[in-house]
């Protein structure tokens, strides 16, 4: 952990939008009756593959946040 | 927001699907887009539109005819009219996809189970009269006092006139030399190896994906399974004619394994006969 708090860890991060809500916005505006061909369904089925790992990390990050010992903050915020 | 699309003529054809299609995107748009409705709203086209490639390729002519809406959602609230439709194509020309599923809307039918179509016997009650003369028969092997109850009210025929049934079948009855005896057995046993005939409502039940490929499967196993049972029409004749002779003939072959030839004989020719109808 070489000594980063998790806020740090946490912005350093590069932010990005999951996959699979840019999917779902491009299917939405798609007509259904064009059917999909194999090639888009394997690339579907790629996107949905890595927003689901997205969402699994995520969801383990959570877990891990929840788990951690509260420590005070050296600044006060306002109105505290 | 409900719109009840199919009852208002000026909303139906390409212009009530446009509106469905502007409606389904404008719940889409107010609808909080996590990452995880959004995984799961993909999930859905994916599966949707499996479904109406399975509807191209396997009703072609249907699909060119369609007028179901897309977008509109249908009697099975989670699949839109035109999915509805295949469902109901399946079950119309393939097998009785709906048999199960028939009375609840909120049902979905992406894993299915199949209705057997066998009589499960250790759960239900048998009604002989209803039943093929043959496989009433049969059921003295698996329950002797109903079943000769019934014979005897049928044919004047009881246990006593026959030698005592063995316990267990001899193993040869399993054979598949393709004497009808055996196919009888093995159909009263769920031993057939056709979903149809095995599953019970006795046992869980299987599930099958919706993919071609199981309706395929399932189609030609279902053709199988309605075959298996026409199957028995000649034995029932035998019976029907011989009530005694045949009963006998049965009991020898449970006990033994073995047919007298005379018998081999006369059902192997109601095969041939059976076959070439």
């Amino acid at each position: 952990m070489n000594g980063e708090s998790p806020l740090e860890i946490l912005t350093r991060e590069t932010e990005q939008i999951n996959p699979a809500i840019l999917l779902a916005e491009e299917f939405m505006r798609r007509d259904a009756a064009d059917l999909l061909s194999a090639e888009e369904i394997k690339r579907a089925d790629e996107i949905l593959r890595i927003g689901e790992m997205e969402i699994e990390m995520l969801q383990r990050h959570l877990a891990a946040f929840v788990r951690l010992p509260a420590s005070p903050s050296v600044r006060i915020p306002t109105g505290f | 927001m409900s719109v009840l699309l199919t009852r208002r003529p000026f909303l139906s054809g390409r212009f009530g699907e446009r509106l469905s299609r502007s409606l389904e995107y404008l719940r889409f748009k107010a609808r909080s887009q996590n990452a995880i409705a959004a995984h799961n709203y993909v999930s859905a086209v994916i599966s949707e539109q499996q479904k109406y490639a399975i509807y191209r390729e396997m009703f072609p002519k249907e699909w060119e005819r369609s007028t179901a809406s897309f977008y509109t959602r249908g009697y099975y609230q989670k699949y839109s009219e035109r999915i509805n439709e295949l469902f109901h194509m399946v079950n119309k020309k393939c097998f009785p996809l709906l048999e199960y599923w028939y009375d609840d809307p909120d049902n979905e039918l992406d894993n299915f189970a199949i209705g057997p179509m066998n009589i499960g016997l250790c759960c239900e009650e048998i009604d002989f009269e209803s039943i093929h003369i043959s496989y009433a028969a049969a059921v003295v092997f698996y329950y002797p006092d109903d079943a000769w109850d019934f014979l005897n009210y049928r044919f004047q025929v009881s246990a006593d006139d026959f030698p005592a049934i063995n316990s267990s079948p001899h193993p040869n009855v399993w054979e598949r030399d393709g004497n009808l005896l055996g196919h009888l057995l093995r159909l009263i046993d769920h031993s057939t190896g056709n979903p149809w005939l095995d599953n019970s409502c006795c046992q869980p039940a299987d599930w099958f994906q919706f993919d071609r490929e199981t309706i395929e499967d399932l189609s030609k196993e279902y053709n199988d399974a309605l075959a298996a049972y026409e199957k028995l029409k000649p034995l029932d004749e035998l019976i029907e004619a011989d009530p005694r002779k045949m009963l006998s003939a049965l009991i020898d072959f449970w006990n033994t394994g073995k047919l007298a030839d005379d018998l081999r004989l006369i059902l192997t020719k109601v095969e041939d006969l059976n076959d070439k109808e």
